[in-house]
Protein backbone atom coordinates (compact mmCIF):
# COMPACT_ATOMS: atom_id res chain seq x y z
CA UNK A 1 0.00 0.00 0.00
CA UNK A 2 1.53 3.49 -0.93
CA UNK A 3 0.62 6.43 0.97
CA UNK A 4 -1.57 4.75 3.26
CA UNK A 5 -3.97 7.47 4.64
CA UNK A 6 -3.00 9.67 2.43
CA UNK A 7 -3.92 9.25 -1.07
CA UNK A 8 -6.78 11.66 -2.11
CA UNK A 9 -9.26 9.06 -3.11
CA UNK A 10 -12.81 8.49 -3.25
CA UNK A 11 -14.19 5.72 -1.64
CA UNK A 12 -17.37 3.44 -1.89
CA UNK A 13 -19.68 3.21 1.10
CA UNK A 14 -22.46 1.45 3.34
CA UNK A 15 -25.39 1.69 1.18
CA UNK A 16 -23.28 0.19 -1.70
CA UNK A 17 -24.05 -3.36 -0.05
CA UNK A 18 -26.47 -5.23 -1.90
CA UNK A 19 -27.41 -2.73 -3.88
CA UNK A 20 -23.82 -2.87 -6.57
CA UNK A 21 -25.51 -0.78 -8.73
CA UNK A 22 -21.66 -0.61 -10.82
CA UNK A 23 -23.07 2.03 -13.01
CA UNK A 24 -19.83 3.56 -11.58
CA UNK A 25 -17.32 1.16 -13.06
CA UNK A 26 -18.30 2.16 -16.77
CA UNK A 27 -17.12 5.85 -16.19
CA UNK A 28 -14.01 5.27 -14.08
CA UNK A 29 -11.16 6.01 -16.05
CA UNK A 30 -8.65 4.40 -14.35
CA UNK A 31 -10.64 1.09 -13.71
CA UNK A 32 -9.76 0.87 -10.00
CA UNK A 33 -13.08 -0.30 -8.66
CA UNK A 34 -13.19 -4.17 -7.54
CA UNK A 35 -15.95 -6.45 -6.97
CA UNK A 36 -16.85 -8.20 -3.93
CA UNK A 37 -19.68 -11.09 -3.48
CA UNK A 38 -22.26 -7.56 -2.77
CA UNK A 39 -20.47 -4.71 -2.73
CA UNK A 40 -18.04 -2.70 -4.54
CA UNK A 41 -14.60 -0.82 -3.24
CA UNK A 42 -12.34 1.49 -4.81
CA UNK A 43 -8.49 0.99 -4.99
CA UNK A 44 -6.91 4.17 -3.12
CA UNK A 45 -3.86 3.86 -5.09
CA UNK A 46 -5.30 3.88 -8.28
CA UNK A 47 -7.62 6.75 -7.96
CA UNK A 48 -6.93 9.73 -8.75
CA UNK A 49 -9.53 11.59 -7.30
CA UNK A 50 -11.31 12.87 -10.52
CA UNK A 51 -14.61 12.42 -8.77
CA UNK A 52 -16.17 11.14 -11.87
CA UNK A 53 -17.82 8.24 -10.02
CA UNK A 54 -19.46 10.25 -7.42
CA UNK A 55 -22.66 11.92 -9.42
CA UNK A 56 -22.98 8.49 -10.95
CA UNK A 57 -23.68 6.11 -8.20
CA UNK A 58 -27.48 5.54 -8.20
CA UNK A 59 -27.08 4.73 -4.50
CA UNK A 60 -25.28 7.76 -3.39
CA UNK A 61 -22.54 5.52 -1.73
CA UNK A 62 -19.08 7.24 -2.90
CA UNK A 63 -17.88 10.12 -1.19
CA UNK A 64 -14.73 11.41 -0.92
CA UNK A 65 -12.25 10.16 1.75
CA UNK A 66 -11.85 14.07 2.82
CA UNK A 67 -15.15 14.01 3.90
CA UNK A 68 -15.26 13.33 7.52
CA UNK A 69 -15.95 9.81 9.72
CA UNK A 70 -15.20 7.81 6.84
CA UNK A 71 -12.21 6.48 8.10
CA UNK A 72 -13.02 2.82 8.17
CA UNK A 73 -14.39 2.63 4.86
CA UNK A 74 -11.13 3.78 3.48
CA UNK A 75 -9.26 1.33 5.45
CA UNK A 76 -12.25 -1.62 4.05
CA UNK A 77 -11.97 -0.22 0.53
CA UNK A 78 -8.12 -0.57 0.45
CA UNK A 79 -7.80 -3.71 2.09
CA UNK A 80 -10.61 -5.71 -0.24
CA UNK A 81 -9.10 -3.83 -3.51
CA UNK A 82 -6.04 -5.57 -2.77
CA UNK A 83 -8.11 -9.25 -2.97
CA UNK A 84 -11.18 -8.93 -4.97
CA UNK A 85 -11.08 -8.96 -8.77
CA UNK A 86 -10.97 -5.83 -10.61
CA UNK A 87 -14.13 -4.82 -12.42
CA UNK A 88 -14.80 -2.74 -15.44
CA UNK A 89 -17.79 -4.06 -17.15
CA UNK A 90 -21.13 -3.16 -15.26
CA UNK A 91 -23.42 -6.38 -15.24
CA UNK A 92 -26.87 -6.85 -14.19
CA UNK A 93 -27.51 -5.68 -10.40
CA UNK A 94 -29.06 -7.60 -8.01
CA UNK A 95 -32.48 -8.29 -8.75
CA UNK A 96 -33.42 -6.99 -4.39
CA UNK A 97 -30.92 -4.11 -5.25
CA UNK A 98 -33.66 -1.32 -5.27
CA UNK A 99 -34.98 -2.64 -1.45
CA UNK A 100 -31.88 -2.43 0.42
CA UNK A 101 -31.73 0.80 -1.40
CA UNK A 102 -31.35 3.05 2.00
CA UNK A 103 -31.78 0.22 4.26
CA UNK A 104 -29.35 1.62 7.20
CA UNK A 105 -26.25 -0.45 8.97
CA UNK A 106 -25.81 -2.70 5.60
CA UNK A 107 -22.02 -3.47 7.04
CA UNK A 108 -22.78 -5.18 10.20
CA UNK A 109 -25.89 -7.02 9.09
CA UNK A 110 -24.97 -7.91 5.21
CA UNK A 111 -21.41 -7.16 4.43
CA UNK A 112 -19.62 -10.21 2.63
CA UNK A 113 -16.19 -10.28 1.98
CA UNK A 114 -16.33 -13.00 -0.60
CA UNK A 115 -15.28 -12.01 -3.66
CA UNK A 116 -17.22 -11.28 -6.78
CA UNK A 117 -16.73 -12.96 -10.17
CA UNK A 118 -15.02 -9.67 -11.65
CA UNK A 119 -14.82 -8.69 -15.59
CA UNK B 1 -8.51 34.76 -30.92
CA UNK B 2 -9.29 35.47 -27.37
CA UNK B 3 -11.91 38.00 -26.82
CA UNK B 4 -14.65 37.50 -24.16
CA UNK B 5 -17.76 36.53 -25.96
CA UNK B 6 -15.71 33.89 -28.12
CA UNK B 7 -14.79 32.11 -25.14
CA UNK B 8 -16.54 28.56 -24.99
CA UNK B 9 -19.41 27.89 -22.62
CA UNK B 10 -20.28 24.41 -22.07
CA UNK B 11 -17.72 21.32 -22.53
CA UNK B 12 -17.95 19.38 -25.90
CA UNK B 13 -15.41 17.17 -27.51
CA UNK B 14 -14.22 20.08 -29.61
CA UNK B 15 -13.51 21.84 -26.57
CA UNK B 16 -11.81 19.36 -25.12
CA UNK B 17 -9.49 18.46 -28.40
CA UNK B 18 -8.97 22.76 -28.76
CA UNK B 19 -7.46 22.82 -24.78
CA UNK B 20 -5.39 19.55 -25.58
CA UNK B 21 -4.16 20.68 -28.16
CA UNK B 22 -2.95 23.98 -26.97
CA UNK B 23 -2.04 22.54 -23.62
CA UNK B 24 0.56 20.38 -25.05
CA UNK B 25 1.91 23.44 -27.64
CA UNK B 26 2.65 25.32 -24.75
CA UNK B 27 4.38 22.43 -23.10
CA UNK B 28 6.68 21.93 -25.91
CA UNK B 29 7.83 25.40 -25.64
CA UNK B 30 7.52 25.19 -21.87
CA UNK B 31 11.47 25.26 -20.97
CA UNK B 32 10.77 23.39 -17.34
CA UNK B 33 8.30 20.30 -19.65
CA UNK B 34 9.30 20.29 -22.90
CA UNK B 35 12.66 17.95 -21.73
CA UNK B 36 10.81 16.04 -19.83
CA UNK B 37 7.85 15.12 -22.21
CA UNK B 38 9.85 15.43 -25.32
CA UNK B 39 11.76 12.23 -23.21
CA UNK B 40 8.76 10.86 -22.45
CA UNK B 41 6.80 10.58 -25.83
CA UNK B 42 10.00 11.17 -28.41
CA UNK B 43 8.54 10.53 -31.82
CA UNK B 44 4.71 11.40 -32.72
CA UNK B 45 2.94 12.56 -30.26
CA UNK B 46 -0.73 11.89 -31.89
CA UNK B 47 -1.29 8.77 -29.82
CA UNK B 48 -0.58 11.08 -26.56
CA UNK B 49 -3.01 13.73 -27.65
CA UNK B 50 -5.74 11.14 -28.33
CA UNK B 51 -5.17 9.70 -24.87
CA UNK B 52 -5.56 13.37 -23.50
CA UNK B 53 -8.48 13.59 -25.49
CA UNK B 54 -10.16 10.66 -24.12
CA UNK B 55 -9.22 11.22 -20.77
CA UNK B 56 -10.90 14.75 -20.69
CA UNK B 57 -13.67 13.39 -21.95
CA UNK B 58 -13.84 10.66 -19.38
CA UNK B 59 -13.58 13.14 -16.74
CA UNK B 60 -15.51 16.03 -17.86
CA UNK B 61 -18.32 14.85 -20.03
CA UNK B 62 -18.07 10.81 -18.08
CA UNK B 63 -17.63 9.02 -21.50
CA UNK B 64 -15.67 6.06 -19.94
CA UNK B 65 -13.34 6.96 -23.30
CA UNK B 66 -10.24 6.92 -21.42
CA UNK B 67 -8.98 3.66 -19.71
CA UNK B 68 -5.78 3.40 -18.36
CA UNK B 69 -3.15 3.97 -15.12
CA UNK B 70 -1.66 7.66 -14.64
CA UNK B 71 -0.04 6.91 -11.38
CA UNK B 72 2.14 3.73 -12.67
CA UNK B 73 2.99 5.87 -16.05
CA UNK B 74 3.81 8.84 -14.07
CA UNK B 75 5.91 6.63 -11.88
CA UNK B 76 8.16 5.35 -14.53
CA UNK B 77 8.75 9.38 -15.07
CA UNK B 78 12.72 9.80 -14.23
CA UNK B 79 13.23 12.69 -11.84
CA UNK B 80 9.99 13.96 -11.27
CA UNK B 81 9.54 15.83 -8.88
CA UNK B 82 6.31 18.45 -7.25
CA UNK B 83 7.10 21.95 -9.07
CA UNK B 84 6.83 19.83 -12.19
CA UNK B 85 3.21 19.42 -11.21
CA UNK B 86 2.63 22.99 -10.47
CA UNK B 87 4.42 24.76 -13.57
CA UNK B 88 1.89 21.82 -15.49
CA UNK B 89 -1.11 23.44 -13.93
CA UNK B 90 -0.03 26.81 -14.50
CA UNK B 91 0.21 26.02 -18.12
CA UNK B 92 -2.86 23.92 -18.78
CA UNK B 93 -5.28 27.00 -16.13
CA UNK B 94 -3.81 29.53 -18.57
CA UNK B 95 -4.80 27.62 -21.72
CA UNK B 96 -8.15 26.71 -20.14
CA UNK B 97 -8.92 30.16 -19.19
CA UNK B 98 -8.39 31.19 -22.95
CA UNK B 99 -10.63 28.91 -24.29
CA UNK B 100 -13.60 28.73 -22.05
CA UNK B 101 -15.46 30.95 -20.25
CA UNK B 102 -14.59 31.77 -16.85
CA UNK B 103 -17.50 29.11 -15.27
CA UNK B 104 -16.20 26.26 -17.62
CA UNK B 105 -12.27 26.71 -17.07
CA UNK B 106 -12.82 26.86 -13.23
CA UNK B 107 -14.86 23.09 -13.78
CA UNK B 108 -11.55 22.03 -15.44
CA UNK B 109 -8.82 23.52 -13.45
CA UNK B 110 -10.89 21.82 -10.45
CA UNK B 111 -10.76 18.87 -11.61
CA UNK B 112 -6.58 19.60 -12.80
CA UNK B 113 -6.14 20.43 -9.50
CA UNK B 114 -7.35 17.51 -7.83
CA UNK B 115 -6.02 15.05 -10.03
CA UNK B 116 -2.56 16.51 -9.98
CA UNK B 117 -2.63 16.39 -6.23
CA UNK B 118 -3.99 12.50 -6.25
CA UNK B 119 -0.80 11.76 -8.45
CA UNK B 120 1.52 13.81 -6.33
CA UNK B 121 0.15 11.60 -2.70
CA UNK B 122 0.59 8.67 -5.38
CA UNK B 123 4.20 9.82 -5.87
CA UNK B 124 5.73 11.44 -3.65
CA UNK B 125 3.93 11.24 0.00
CA UNK B 126 5.98 9.33 2.69
CA UNK B 127 4.22 8.61 6.08
CA UNK B 128 7.11 10.32 8.00
CA UNK B 129 7.27 13.00 6.11
CA UNK B 130 5.50 16.78 5.99
CA UNK B 131 2.69 17.25 3.44
CA UNK B 132 3.05 18.87 1.11
CA UNK B 133 6.58 18.89 0.30
CA UNK B 134 8.70 21.68 0.98
CA UNK B 135 9.25 23.22 -2.08
CA UNK B 136 12.95 22.47 -3.07
CA UNK B 137 15.43 25.77 -2.81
Amino acid sequence: MAAAGRDMTFVVTDNCIRCKYMDCVEVCPVDCFYEGDNMLVINPDECIDCGVCEPECPAEAIFPDTQPGLEDWVRLNGQYAAVWPNITIKRESPADAKAFDGVANKLEQYFSANPGQGD
Amino acid sequence: MTSAHAKLGHVSEDGIKLLVDGFYAKVRRDPELAPIFLRAIPGDWGPHLNKMYAFWSSVMLTTGRYKGNPVIKHMAIPNIQPALFARWLELFNETSAELFDEAVSAEFQAKAARIAESLQLALFYRPDRPWPPLAAT
